[in-house]
C-alpha cells in the first residue's frame, strides 16, 4: 500500500470534525431558539454553544497552521479600516469573554488602516484572545497601531504575563505548556505577510498599559 | 450601530442543505426581510433570477451535484442577471474559500465562512449593505454601462471614504478597459500594484497590454498571476487567447485543454476550445468540448445556438473521414433534436443543420436518408437550399 502524508490526513479529518462541529452548532442554535428564555437549561446550553465555537475556531487555526507549514497558504490581502477590522474581532469574541466575566475591548486612531490577509489575521487575533481568556485577571485588550511601516496589533491582558519574555524561541514553549502552538501560528501568519522582501514577526512582550503579557504581531506596510 | 431596515429588501437564498436552509431562512425572517425565495440549486436559482429582481443574494459555495455558488455568481455578473446594486453574499466552507477567493474576476461582494451566528451574520450583510449604499451611483452608472460616469462617482467615493479606495480604484481601471482606454488603465493599475500587490491589479495590468498588443508583456503578468494564484484559472484562457493572437493554435489548444482539467464546467471555456479545435482540424477535440457544452448550456445563462450547431458540424466533419460509429451518430441525433426544440426559428442554423444531417447520412452510404432530409430542405419555406448548394447535392446524389 502507498503511504499516504500523515499530515494531510490529519488536516483532512480535521475539517472532517470541523463541519461536524458546525452542524452541532446549527442543531444547538435550534434547540436554544425552541427553549423558553427563561428555561434554566438555557444557560448551560450557552456555555454548551462558546465551547463548540472554540473549538471551531480552534480547528480552523490548525487548518491554516497546516496550510502555512506546507506551504500551501495562499495570502490575500486587501486594505481595512482598522477600527472596523477590530470592532469585528470583539464583537464574535465577546460573548465568550462575558461568559468568563472578562472585559474585551479594543484602543486604536479610529482613522487607521492597514493592508492584510483579513482571515489570516482572524484567526491570529481570535487564538491570542482565547489563549488570554486563560490568563488575564479581569480584562484583555487589543490595540493597534502604525510604526515604522509596520501595522502592530498587539493583545494584551492583566494576568501574570509571559513566564520568561527574554526566551523567543517557541519550540520550547510548545513542549511547556500548550500556547506554543497558537505562538507558532502568529509567528507563521506574521511571517507570511512580506513587504519588498521585509517579513512580518511577533513580539511576547509586558503590557504597559494593563501589566499582563502581550504578543504583537508586526506586519509590514509599503511607504 | 445605526439599525437597518431589511423590510423592504428582497433577498435570495440558496442553499442545498436543508438544516442549514431553514437556519438561514429563519435568521433572515428575524432580522426583518419579508420577501425572501429560497432555491436549492443553482439552476433554480437562475430560473428565479430571470423572473424575478433581489436585492440581497445569500448563496453557499457547495450546492451538490450541479454549479457550485462560484460559477453561478460568475455566470449571473458575467450576463448582468443580476445589477451591480444588488448584494452577492457568499456562504462558504474552510477549504472552498480558496477557490473563491482565487476567483479574481468575479469575486463576490463578501463572504461568511460557516458555522456563523444570526449577530454574525446581521453584522456582515449590514456592513455590506452600507457600502453598497455608499457605491449606490457609481454602481447605478456602471448598470447604464456609462462608465465615464462611473469613474467620475467612484473618484467621489474615494474623497468621502477612504477605506473604499480600493474597490473604487478597481472600478475606475476596468471602466477604463471598457472605454478602450488602455494607456490610462495601465497606469491606473501600475499605480495601484505600486502600493498594494492586489491580484486584480495584476490581471488589469496583463489585459491592458493584451490590448495595447504587448503581448510580451502581457504574457509575463498573466505567468505571474497563474504562479501567485492556482485557483485564477481565468489566466490561461487569457494565455490561449494571446497565443491566438500569436498564430499559435496548437499551443492555444494545450492551454484550454489545461484550464479545462482544472475547472470543466465553464461552458464559455469548452466552447473556445471546440471553436480552436475546429480550426486545427482537430474534430474529435472540438466534437467533445462542444457535446460538453451543449450538456452544460441546458441550465446556463448562455443557452445560446452555438455550441448545438456547433456540436452538429464537428460531427460531420469527423464523418468526412468516414461514417460515424454508433455512439457519435447517437450523439449526432441527441443533438439535433435539442437544435429542433430550441432553435426553429433560426433559418440560417437551420439550413447549417440540414446540411450536416445529409453530410452525416452521405458518409454512411445512407443516400435515401439524405435525399429525404434534402427534400424536407426543399420544402422548408424559412430557408431554402441556395443554388449552390443544391447543385451540390443533386450532383451526390445521382453519383
Amino acid at each position: 500500500m502507498k503511504k499516504l502524508n500523515i499530515s494531510t490526513i490529519l488536516a483532512s479529518a480535521i475539517h472532517e470534525s470541523k463541519n461536524q462541529v458546525g452542524t452541532l452548532l446549527y442543531q444547538l442554535q435550534g434547540l436554544k431558539d425552541s427553549i423558553d428564555n427563561k428555561d434554566s437549561s438555557r444557560n448551560k446550553i450557552v456555555s454548551i454553544e462558546e465551547s463548540l465555537k472554540k473549538l471551531n475556531d480552534e480547528w480552523v487555526e490548525y487548518l491554516y497552521l497546516y496550510r502555512l507549514a506546507s506551504d500551501g497558504y495562499e495570502l490575500h490581502v486587501d486594505t481595512f479600516l482598522i477600527d472596523e477590522f477590530l470592532d469585528d474581532q470583539v464583537f464574535a469574541l465577546q460573548p465568550s469573554a462575558q461568559a468568563k466575566n472578562l472585559d474585551l475591548n479594543y484602543i486604536c486612531d479610529p482613522s487607521l488602516t492597514g493592508v492584510f490577509d483579513e482571515r489570516l489575521m482572524t484567526a491570529v487575533v481570535g487564538t491570542a484572545v482565547y489563549n488570554a481568556f486563560r490568563f488575564a485577571k479581569s480584562k484583555i485588550l487589543i490595540q493597534a497601531r502604525k510604526k515604522d511601516n509596520f501595522l502592530i496589533i498587539s493583545i494584551e491582558d492583566d494576568g501574570k504575563g509571559f513566564k520568561d519574555s527574554l526566551s523567543d524561541d517557541f519550540s520550547e514553549d510548545f513542549i511547556e505548556a500548550n500556547t506554543g502552538l497558537g505562538l507558532y501560528f502568529a509567528e507563521l501568519s506574521a511571517t507570511a505577510h512580506t513587504v519588498n522582501d521585509i517579513q512580518g514577526y511577533i513580539k511576547k512582550e509586558t503590557s504597559s498599559s494593563i501589566g499582563g503579557a502581550s504578543l504583537a504581531v508586526y506586519l509590514p506596510q509599503s511607504e | 450601530m445605526a439599525q437597518m431596515d431589511f423590510s423592504k429588501k428582497k433577498a435570495l437564498l440558496i442553499e442545498d442543505m436543508a438544516e442549514a436552509r431553514i437556519m438561514q431562512r429563519k435568521m433572515l425572517t428575524d432580522f426583518g426581510f419579508t420577501s425572501i425565495d429560497i432555491a436549492m440549486k443553482a439552476e433554480a436559482a437562475i430560473e428565479l433570477l430571470q423572473s424575478k429582481s433581489f436585492d440581497v443574494i445569500l448563496s453557499d459555495y457547495n450546492l451538490g451535484n450541479g454549479k457550485d455558488g462560484q460559477q453561478l455568481l460568475e455566470e449571473v455578473r458575467h450576463s448582468k442577471l443580476i445589477p451591480n446594486t444588488a448584494t452577492y453574499l457568499m456562504v462558504t466552507a474552510e477549504t472552498s474559500i480558496q477557490m473563491v477567493m482565487g476567483a479574481i474576476e468575479f469575486q463576490p461582494d463578501g463572504y461568511i465562512t460557516k458555522p456563523f451566528s444570526q449577530a454574525i451574520l446581521q453584522r456582515r450583510l449590514r456592513k455590506l449593505l452600507e457600502t453598497k449604499e455608499r457605491l449606490y451611483n457609481v454602481n447605478i452608472a456602471l448598470d447604464a454601462n456609462d462608465y465615464r460616469r462611473a469613474i467620475t462617482e467612484a473618484e467621489l467615493v474615494i474623497k468621502k471614504y477612504p477605506t473604499l479606495i480600493g474597490k473604487c480604484e478597481r472600478i475606475i481601471g476596468e471602466s477604463l478597459l471598457e472605454l478602450q482606454e488602455y494607456k490610462d488603465a495601465l497606469s491606473s493599475f501600475k499605480n495601484t500594484l505600486k502600493d498594494r500587490k492586489m491580484p486584480w491589479a495584476l490581471f488589469g495590468k496583463a489585459k491592458s497590454y493584451f490590448f495595447l498588443d504587448n503581448l510580451e508583456k502581457s504574457e509575463q503578468c498573466f505567468r505571474q498571476l497563474m504562479l501567485d494564484n492556482r485557483f485564477f484559472v481565468s489566466a490561461y484562457d487569457w494565455l490561449a487567447k494571446i497565443q491566438l493572437a500569436q498564430g499559435d493554435l496548437t499551443s492555444a489548444q494545450e492551454t484550454l485543454s489545461e484550464a479545462i482539467a482544472r475547472s470543466p464546467k465553464n461552458i464559455l471555456r469548452q466552447m473556445e476550445l471546440g471553436r480552436v479545435s475546429l480550426l486545427l482540424k482537430d474534430n474529435i477535440t472540438a466534437e467533445m468540448a462542444y457535446r460538453r457544452a451543449v450538456f452544460l448550456a441546458k441550465h446556463s445563462c448562455y443557452n445560446t445556438v452555438e455550441p448545438y450547431i456547433c456540436h452538429l458540424e464537428s460531427l460531420a466533419r469527423i464523418s468526412d473521414e468516414g461514417p460515424l460509429i454508433p455512439r457519435q451518430k447517437d450523439n449526432f441525433d441527441t443533438t439535433l433534436k435539442k437544435f429542433n426544440e430550441l432553435f426553429f426559428e433560426d433559418p440560417i442554423n437551420k439550413a447549417k443543420a440540414y446540411s450536416y444531417e445529409i453530410d452525416v447520412y452521405l458518409a454512411d452510404n445512407d443516400i435515401l436518408t439524405a435525399k429525404q432530409i434534402f427534400d424536407t430542405w426543399l420544402n422548408d419555406t424559412a430557408i431554402t437550399p441556395t443554388k449552390e448548394q443544391s447543385a451540390t447535392y443533386l450532383k451526390v446524389f445521382e453519383g
